[in-house]
C-alpha cells in the first residue's frame, strides 16, 4: 500500500494539494469562495491544455474555443424550460425541448467539445511547430466569430444568461480531481510516452519511424474533453456569458498558468493555476483598494494584468520550464530508494 | 459607376493599411520566425503617442509617433525577445503574446478604458468632388505614402548593406552569422524598420477611425495574420499582395456580400487562413523557389 | 593556429565526439576524412560555434574561442564552406559575394580581391546579376567558396565540398582549393572521399565514430600497415 501510494505520489501528491487549497474557502466570504471555485474550474482547463501541450509540445491557441463550445453545449441544455423559448427561440425541436441535471450535461459539454476537435483533428494534427499553433489559432477566432453571432444556438453578442449557477467549490473540486487523474493515466500510456519522446527531437523521432499524429490526436481530444468539461463549469458557475469569454483574456490566462508552472508536467499544470490565481486574487484586492499598515493602496483596472503578464515575460526568459522545471513533485519523506522525478 | 470607383478607392486605402501592416509582421516573421502578436500594439502605442501630442502641429506629430514607436520597437525586442531568441517559435509566440498582454493593459492603466478622439490634421477629413464622386484626401494620402514607403522599403532592402544582410537573414539566418554579420544588429534593424511601418499604420488606422482605445490593436493583429499567411509567412512581397488582397476583398464583401452573412465576414477569412495552412502552407504568392540547374 | 584538445561533444545523453584532438599550422592544409556519421561536420560546426561542446578546447592563434558567438568567431578570421553550400538562392551572385566581404571594412581591397576571385571562378562573373539559385550545384559550390575567401579568413574550413557534384566539377573544385593552396591559405579540408584528399593535403586525420583513429602526412598514412590503406581504400568504394 506504501508502495504504491508513493509510487502515484505524482498524482496524489497532487490531488492531495488541490483538496487541501480547495478548503481555503472556509476561510473567507462568499468572495473567497467564488474565487476558489474558478480557480478550480482553470485547473481544469489548464489541465486540459497541458494533456495536448505538455506531452506532445505543440503549442495551442485553440483550446479556449472547446471551452466555448462546452459552455454553450451545458447552457443549452440546462436553461430551465420555463425560461427557454424566451432566450434561444429559435432552436431545434429536441433541444428546445433538452432538460439535463448538472453532471450529465456536464459530461455531454465535454463529449460534444472533444467530438469538435476529433473533426479539426483530422487536418490540423499532421502539421507541426509554428503552423500548428497558428492553425489553432485561426480556430479560436472562428469558433469566437460564430459564436458572437450565431444568434440560434448562442445568442449572439448578447450572450447567454439564466443558465442555473450550480457548481460549487465541491463540485469543481471534483472535477479538477478527475482531471488531474486522467492527465496523469494518459501521461503513463505509450501514446504518451512517444509523444514526448518525438517531443524532445521531432526530426529524430520521425528518423526512426515515430509518427505521431494518431498519438497527438488522443492527447488533443482528451483535452479537449477537459476544456468542453471545463467551459460547462464554468457557464454553471457565472449563469451568464458572452463569447467575449471565451477569446484572447482566458487563452492568455491559461497558457500563462500552464507556462509559469512549467508545461512539461503535470505538477507544472497544477502549481501554475494555484500560483496565479492566488497572486491574481491579491492583485484584484489591490485594484479595488487595501489599507497596508494606515496605507490606501488602490490601483487602477489593468494593474494585475501587467503584473501578470511580466511574471510570464520573466518566467519565459528567466525560467523557461516555468516554477517546477518541468519535473513532477517527489515523494517528500526519506525514502530508501531515491525516486527519481520524471520530466 | 460612381460606387464602384468609390469602393475601388476605399479597397486601395484600406489595403495600403492592411499592407503595412503584414509588412511590418513579414519582416520580423522573416529572420527570427516571430510572429509577432505585439504588432497590433505597436499601432496602438502610436495612437497614443497622437493623442498626448494633439496640439503640435501634424509634421510634429507625424514625426514624434514614428520616434515614439520605433523607439518601442526596439526595446521590447532588446527587453523581451532578444533573451529568448534561440527558443522555439511555439515560445518566441508565446513572448509576444505577453507583451501584447502587457502593452494593452498598460494601455489601460494610463489612459482608461474609454477611447479618445483625436485627428491627425483637419486637412485629411476633406474631400476632393471630381463630378459626383467624393474622394476623401486621406485615402489619396494614404495610398500615395505606402507607394513611397514601398518604394524606400525596397531601396533600402536592395542598395544598402544591411538591406542585403536582412534579406539574406530571412532565407537563413544562421549562415548569414556564420559570415561574421552581427545577429543583434539584424534583428534590431527588422525591429525598427517594422516599428516604422506599425507607426505610419497607426497614423493611417487613427486619421480613418479618429479614436484610440487600448484595445485597438486586435483588429491589425487580425488583419496582419491573415495577409501574411495569405502571403507566405515570411514573404515580404507575399505580406503586401496579401495585405492588398485582404483589403480588396474586405471592402467588396463588406458592399456586395448579402447582408445576413456580413457578420461572418471574419470567419470566412479565417476559414480561409486554416485552408491556407493546410494546403498551401507558403502561401498562395509563392516566391520563386529555388531550382537547381544540374 | 588552430588547436582543438580532447573536445567532447553530445547530443543529448549520445556523445558525437569523445575527446578528439587535432592542430592546423599556418600555410597547412590538413584533411579530416571519415564515413558519414563520424563527427566531421560536428568538429566543424563546434569549431565555428553552432554547437556548444561538453568538453575540452579550442584556441585560435592561441586565445580559446569555445562560447562565442557564431559572428564574432567568424570576424576573427575562420571561414566556413558549409555542407549544402547554403548560399542565398534569392539573392543575387554579387550580393552572394558581397555578404562574404560583410565582415571587411578596407573597401579598396575588397573591390580588388572581388576581382581576383571572379578571374579565378569565371562562371560566377557570367551570372553576376543573377539569383543564385538559378546557378548549378557546381556553380553554387564555387560561390560558396568565393563567399567564403571574400571574408579573406586565415583559415578555410571546407564541409564536404565535394558531395553530390559530378565528378567532373569535382576536379574543379579541387583545382580550385589547389589554387587557394598555392596562395598559401590554411585550410581544413572535410571529405568522405578519403584517397584524393590525403592526397591533397599536408596532413590528415582519420576519424571514426567520434574518434580519431588514424592520423599523420600523407607518406606516414601510406606507411602506416596495410590497414591504411584498406581502411582508406574502403572509404571510397562506399
Amino acid at each position: 500500500m506504501a508502495a504504491r501510494v508513493k509510487e502515484h505520489w505524482p498524482l496524489l501528491g497532487l490531488m492531495l494539494l488541490t483538496t487541501l487549497i480547495a478548503q481555503v474557502h472556509f476561510l473567507g466570504a462568499e468572495v473567497v469562495s467564488r474565487e476558489v471555485t474558478t480557480a478550480l474550474v482553470n485547473l481544469v482547463l489548464v489541465v486540459g491544455l497541458y494533456i495536448f501541450i505538455g506531452n506532445s509540445g505543440v503549442f495551442s491557441f485553440g483550446h479556449i474555443s472547446f471551452m466555448a463550445i462546452g459552455a454553450y453545449t451545458t447552457a443549452i441544455l440546462v436553461i430551465p424550460l420555463s425560461i427557454k423559448p424566451y432566450i434561444l427561440p429559435n432552436l431545434p425541436g429536441f433541444l428546445a425541448d433538452a432538460h439535463l441535471a448538472f453532471v450529465p450535461a456536464t459530461i455531454i459539454a465535454g463529449l460534444v467539445a472533444a467530438v469538435f476537435a476529433a473533426i479539426i483533428a483530422v487536418p490540423l494534427m499532421r502539421l507541426s511547430g509554428l503552423t500548428a499553433a497558428l492553425a489553432t489559432f485561426a480556430v479560436l477566432v472562428i469558433v469566437f466569430v460564430v459564436a458572437d453571432n450565431w444568434e440560434t444556438f448562442t445568442g449572439g453578442a448578447s450572450g447567454l444568461a439564466n443558465v442555473p449557477t450550480q457548481t460549487g467549490v465541491y463540485d469543481a473540486l471534483a472535477w479538477a480531481l478527475v482531471a488531474l487523474v486522467v492527465a496523469y493515466a494518459f501521461q503513463r500510456t505509450r501514446w504518451a510516452l512517444k509523444l514526448r519522446a518525438s517531443r524532445e527531437d521531432e526530426p529524430a523521432a520521425r528518423a526512426v519511424g515515430i509518427g505521431v499524429t494518431l498519438e497527438r490526436t488522443i492527447a488533443f481530444v482528451l483535452g479537449a474533453f477537459l476544456a468542453g468539461v471545463g467551459g460547462s463549469l464554468f457557464a454553471q458557475f457565472l449563469g451568464a456569458f458572452t463569447a467575449q469569454a471565451f477569446f484572447l483574456n482566458i487563452t492568455f490566462l491559461t497558457l500563462m498558468m500552464l507556462i509559469v508552472g512549467g508545461f512539461t508536467s503535470l505538477a507544472g499544470a497544477v502549481i501554475g493555476t494555484i500560483f496565479i490565481s492566488a497572486l491574481s486574487a491579491l492583485l484584484i484586492r489591490v485594484e479595488d483598494g487595501v489599507d497596508i499598515v494606515g496605507l490606501h493602496l488602490q490601483a487602477t483596472r489593468g494593474l494585475r494584468e501587467v503584473i501578470l503578464a511580466l511574471i510570464m515575460l520573466l518566467v519565459l526568459i528567466l525560467r523557461p520550464r516555468g516554477i517546477t522545471g518541468g519535473r513532477e513533485i517527489r515523494w517528500p519523506f526519506r525514502s530508501a530508494q531515491p525516486t527519481v522525478g520524471r520530466s | 459607376m460612381e460606387a464602384l470607383i468609390q469602393n475601388i478607392i476605399n479597397a486601395l486605402s484600406l489595403s495600403s493599411l492592411y499592407a503595412l501592416i503584414a509588412l511590418g509582421m513579414a519582416i520580423i516573421f522573416g529572420i527570427m520566425r516571430l510572429m509577432n502578436f505585439a504588432q497590433g500594439d505597436f499601432i496602438m502605442v502610436g495612437g497614443y503617442a497622437i493623442v498626448i501630442l494633439a496640439d503640435l502641429p501634424w509634421p510634429l506629430k507625424v514625426l514624434a509617433t514614428l520616434l515614439v514607436v520605433v523607439a518601442l520597437a526596439l526595446a521590447v525586442e532588446r527587453l523581451a525577445f532578444r533573451p529568448v531568441r534561440d527558443s522555439d517559435p511555439a515560445t518566441l509566440l508565446v513572448t509576444s503574446f505577453a507583451v501584447a498582454f502587457l502593452l494593452q493593459n498598460l494601455a489601460l492603466i494610463i489612459f482608461g478604458s474609454l477611447a479618445k478622439a483625436t485627428t491627425l490634421s483637419p486637412f485629411l477629413l476633406e474631400v476632393w468632388r471630381i463630378g459626383d464622386l467624393a474622394v476623401p484626401k486621406r485615402d489619396v494620402v494614404m495610398i500615395i505614402t505606402t507607394l513611397l514607403l514601398l518604394a524606400g522599403l525596397v531601396a533600402f532592402l536592395d542598395r544598402t548593406a544591411t538591406g542585403v544582410q536582412m534579406r539574406a537573414a530571412s532565407e537563413d539566418f544562421r549562415m548569414t552569422q556564420l559570415l561574421g554579420v552581427n545577429a543583434n544588429k539584424i534583428v534590431a534593424s527588422a525591429f525598427a524598420v517594422s516599428g516604422l511601418l506599425a507607426a505610419v499604420a497607426g497614423l493611417f488606422l487613427v486619421s480613418t477611425t479618429g479614436t484610440v482605445s487600448w484595445n485597438m490593436g486586435l483588429n491589425p493583429l487580425l488583419v496582419g495574420f491573415i495577409a501574411s499567411v495569405i502571403g507566405g509567412l515570411g514573404s515580404l512581397r507575399g505580406a503586401v499582395l496579401g495585405g492588398f488582397a485582404l483589403g480588396t476583398i474586405t471592402v467588396m464583401l463588406q458592399a456586395y456580400l448579402p447582408l445576413e452573412l456580413r457578420p461572418y465576414r471574419d470567419a470566412f477569412a479565417y476559414s480561409a487562413v486554416l485552408l491556407i495552412l493546410l494546403l498551401r502552407p507558403e502561401g498562395l504568392i509563392v516566391e520563386r523557389t529555388a531550382k537547381e540547374r544540374v | 593556429m588552430l588547436r582543438i584538445d580532447e573536445l567532447t561533444v553530445r547530443y543529448g545523453p549520445i556523445a558525437a565526439l569523445h575527446g578528439i584532438s587535432l592542430e592546423v599550422n599556418e600555410g597547412e592544409v590538413v584533411g579530416l576524412i571519415g564515413p558519414n556519421g563520424a563527427g566531421k561536420s560536428t568538429t566543424l560546426n563546434t569549431i565555428v560555434g553552432l554547437i556548444k561542446p561538453a568538453s575540452g578546447s579550442i584556441t585560435f592563434d592561441g586565445r580559446s574561442i569555445v562560447g562565442q558567438v557564431p559572428a564574432k568567431i567568424a570576424r576573427s578570421g575562420i571561414a566556413l564552406v558549409p555542407e549544402g553550400r547554403r548560399i542565398f538562392g534569392r539573392l543575387t551572385v554579387a550580393e552572394n559575394l558581397q555578404l562574404g566581404a560583410a565582415v571587411r571594412k578596407d573597401r579598396a581591397q575588397v573591390a580588388e580581391d572581388l576581382e581576383r576571385t571572379l578571374d579565378l571562378f569565371g562562371v560566377l562573373r557570367t551570372y553576376y546579376s543573377q539569383p543564385a539559385d538559378r546557378l548549378s550545384g557546381g556553380e553554387q559550390q564555387q560561390l560558396a567558396i568565393a563567399r567564403a575567401l571574400l571574408g579573406r579568413p586565415r583559415l578555410l574550413l571546407l564541409d564536404e565540398p565535394s558531395l553530390g557534384l559530378a565528378p567532373i566539377i569535382v576536379d574543379l573544385v579541387f583545382d580550385v582549393l589547389a589554387e587557394l593552396k598555392r596562395d598559401g591559405v590554411t585550410i581544413l579540408l572535410v571529405e568522405q572521399v578519403a584517397a584524393r584528399t590525403a592526397e591533397f593535403a599536408d596532413r590528415s586525420y582519420v576519424l571514426r565514430t567520434g574518434r580519431i583513429a588514424l592520423s599523420g602526412t600523407r607518406d606516414e598514412l601510406d606507411g602506416k600497415a596495410d590497414f591504411a590503406h584498406a581502411y582508406l581504400g574502403a572509404l571510397d568504394e562506399v
